[in-house]
């Protein structure tokens, strides 16, 4: 890979960064808000390796221009790691002809190939991908089809009697965590009855359209958060089921009203995590959308 | 992502017609035309200034079939399954960047500003005894696995016995505070998930570590070219700089290949078929092994995915979090980039094997 290409990658790479950290938002639908502040470090980095790339081979050029074809200034000036690129450079430079010097370097990039570490492999170019993804191109953050895929995730078995009496207020508001951990281990059943507030986004049930279901099944589908600790590859999901409503679009972002939907005992494991739903109104996407978090109440 | 093909292609394709151009057109400018030449294949602009047979034709389709591949490639691109496997590829890569540029940037520093001679004071002088050490010597290196693999790469350069520093490679993403701290969170009420790990993990990294010394040969290692440090005449400056970058975009190339493989398993693969396997105490050992090194979650993130695998074995559930560091695509990959394929397949082969091996005894005692 030739020098300049591996300072316009760093640059690229940098730039990728920053930009969907400073400029834009865009890091949230793949890492954790706590990474900010290591993702712009590491762009302003990158930017800074590839200046100081760009920088040293415009000076190694002039350098080369001012010196003619005085065969003792190449060695000095060349800071290439490797002999062998600083003598075909020389080479070059007594052509003193800009295609000869691009030909020299990929002749010798061709042959260094099996032998030589200086110069990084054609893999690197993979680099370019990222970066112009996060430049042009940025995939939303993970949702509804991986959620579909995946088993909810299991929430902690506590054999703790003292669930906190639930506030008065109604409708209220509660993370679907909460809700599912109330319904499956509140011996006091303080959940029932109870009208409560949840924001998630929409998972369509698969499974129910697939195979027709059975009763109300086929119009049911799944208020799901997506909870990552690290980045988006390791994202579980809370998914609470939906009674009552039709489904609105995969992956819009609802908040909803309603009560327990009785299955199951509720205050044990046997009891789903489910809803029948009063309302359902569309929500924005939450800035961290990545937790479970009670909605913003208006 | 569209526009990556035609930018990477474009040095090689451009260079050599405007080579060939000049001789025979000294006065016609070749730079400028470049870009023309790669949208519309370049009949109408033919040095030769005869006009092709079928060149309405080829005008046509040089109009036509990049307007459909790009329509098409965007329509591909918008199905969910496709989007998934991007996020996730993103996600991996973006997660690890800042942990590989430390990586790279402590790899560079060792290489330019640490004189040999500090590693062979620190490290005792027998191998077989710099092994645990560096082994033990992990828990200082913060951060993930990416950044492990180029350290232990320049360890290796500055003369430290290959052996210790796959111990350091191996232990150094397991045990470090960061990861332990990370698995007593996710495992509340169970402190003994996080003894096994750091056991488990110093153990698996010691014997590979004296396994290598044992039966490893040097040609399997990848030739590196041995940095030499600091050479006279030189700024270390530039040392430093020059070998961060390269470096950086070594691994950086290796690291989105693990994370395309990383993804693909990801979006193929479905968690919920793995949980078949809960109910067979074997099995499941062997299935979470092997999930762990197809899903390649961060060092950091394992356990609370480990913790979130309920119908498994707390014993399965420790070996997903001994191995995942250890062994996993992504790992694999970067090892690949930077020893060589010979090393890094039966490596990985035996740490899987090591690793499973250590956390079932350890997981049979503690657990």
């Amino acid at each position: 890979m030739k020098r300049p290409l591996q300072a316009l990658l760093l640059l690229l790479s940098g730039l990728g960064l920053l930009h969907a950290t400073v400029v834009t938002d865009h890091y949230l639908r793949y890492v954790k808000p706590g990474m900010h502040l290591l993702l712009v470090a590491s762009g302003a980095l990158l930017l800074v390796l590839g200046a100081a790339e760009a920088w040293s081979l415009w000076r190694k050029a002039r350098d080369e221009g001012e010196a003619g074809d005085d065969r003792q200034a190449a060695p000095t000036h060349d800071e290439a790691a490797t002999h062998d690129e600083a003598v075909t450079h020389d080479e070059a430079v007594t052509h003193d002809e800009a295609v000869t010097h691009d030909e020299a370097v990929t002749h010798d990039e061709a042959h260094a190939h099996g032998h030589d570490h200086s110069t990084p492999p054609r893999v690197a170019w993979l680099l370019l991908l990222p970066a112009l993804s996060l430049l042009f191109y940025a995939p939303p953050a993970i949702g509804a089809y991986t959620a579909s895929r995946e088993a909810p995730k299991a929430v902690a078995v506590t054999d703790q009697d003292d669930f906190d009496p639930l506030p008065k207020t109604s409708p209220l508001p509660i993370t679907l965590t909460d809700f599912t951990t109330r319904v499956q281990q509140d011996r006091d059943r303080a959940i029932d009855g109870r009208t409560v507030e949840m924001t998630g986004f929409v998972t369509p049930d698969k499974g129910a359209s697939a195979e027709g279901g059975g009763g109300d099944e086929a119009t049911s589908w799944y208020l799901t958060r997506a909870i990552v600790s690290c980045c988006a590859a390791d994202a579980q999901f809370v998914k609470v089921r939906v009674h009552g409503a039709p489904p609105p679009p995969a992956d819009t972002w609802v908040t909803l009203t309603g009560t327990w939907h009785p299955s199951g005992t509720l205050g044990t494991r046997t009891a789903e995590a489910a809803l029948d739903a009063h309302t359902v109104k569309k929500a924005p996407r939450p800035p961290n959308a990545y937790a479970d978090a009670v909605p913003l109440t208006n | 992502m569209t526009d990556a093909p035609p930018d990477t292609k474009t040095p090689p394709n451009a260079a050599p017609p405007a080579h060939a151009d000049h001789p025979h057109h000294p006065d016609q400018p070749g730079e400028p035309d470049q870009p023309g030449e790669l949208d519309q294949p370049g009949e109408p602009d033919h040095p030769g200034s005869t006009w092709p047979r079928h060149w309405p034709l080829l005008l046509l389709g040089a109009a036509v079939v990049p307007g459909v591949v790009l329509f098409a490639v965007g329509r591909w691109l918008e199905d969910p399954a496709v989007q998934a496997w991007r996020t996730v590829c993103l996600s991996i890569t973006v997660q690890a960047l800042p942990f590989l540029l430390l990586g790279t940037a402590l790899s560079g520093a060792i290489n330019a500003f640490v004189p040999a001679r500090v590693f062979t004071r620190v490290l005792p002088r027998r191998p077989a005894l710099a092994v645990p050490v560096a082994g033990a010597a992990g828990v200082v290196l913060p951060g993930c696995e990416c950044a492990s693999v180029p350290v232990a790469q320049s360890l290796i350069r500055r003369g430290v016995d290959p052996a210790a520093a796959f111990a350091f490679l191996l232990s150094a993403p397991a045990i470090n505070p960061i990861v332990l701290t990370a698995t007593a969170i996710a495992f509340p009420g169970s402190p003994a998930m996080v003894l096994a790990r750091l056991l488990a993990s110093l153990v698996t990294a010691a014997a590979m570590g004296w396994l290598w010394l044992w039966l490893g040969r040097a040609e399997w290692l990848k030739p590196v070219a041995r940095h030499t440090g600091h050479r006279p005449g030189l700024s270390r400056w530039d040392e430093f700089r020059t070998g961060f970058q390269h470096d950086f975009l070594h691994a950086g190339g290796f690291l989105v290949v693990g994370a395309m493989a990383a993804a693909t398993f990801n979006v193929l693969v479905p968690r919920t078929v793995l949980d078949t396997f809960a109910d067979s105490p074997w099995l499941s050992v062997l299935f979470l092994a092997a999930l762990a090194i197809l899903l390649s979650v961060c060092s950091e993130a394992d356990a609370f995915v480990a913790a979130s695998l309920t119908g498994f074995s707390p014993t399965a559930r420790l070996t997903f979090m001994v191995v995942g560091p250890m062994v996993d695509l992504k790992l694999i990959a970067l090892q690949t980039g930077t020893f060589g394929r010979a090393f890094a397949v039966r490596f990985s082969a035996a740490t899987v094997v090591v690793a499973i091996l250590c956390s079932v005894l350890i997981g049979a005692v503690l657990l």
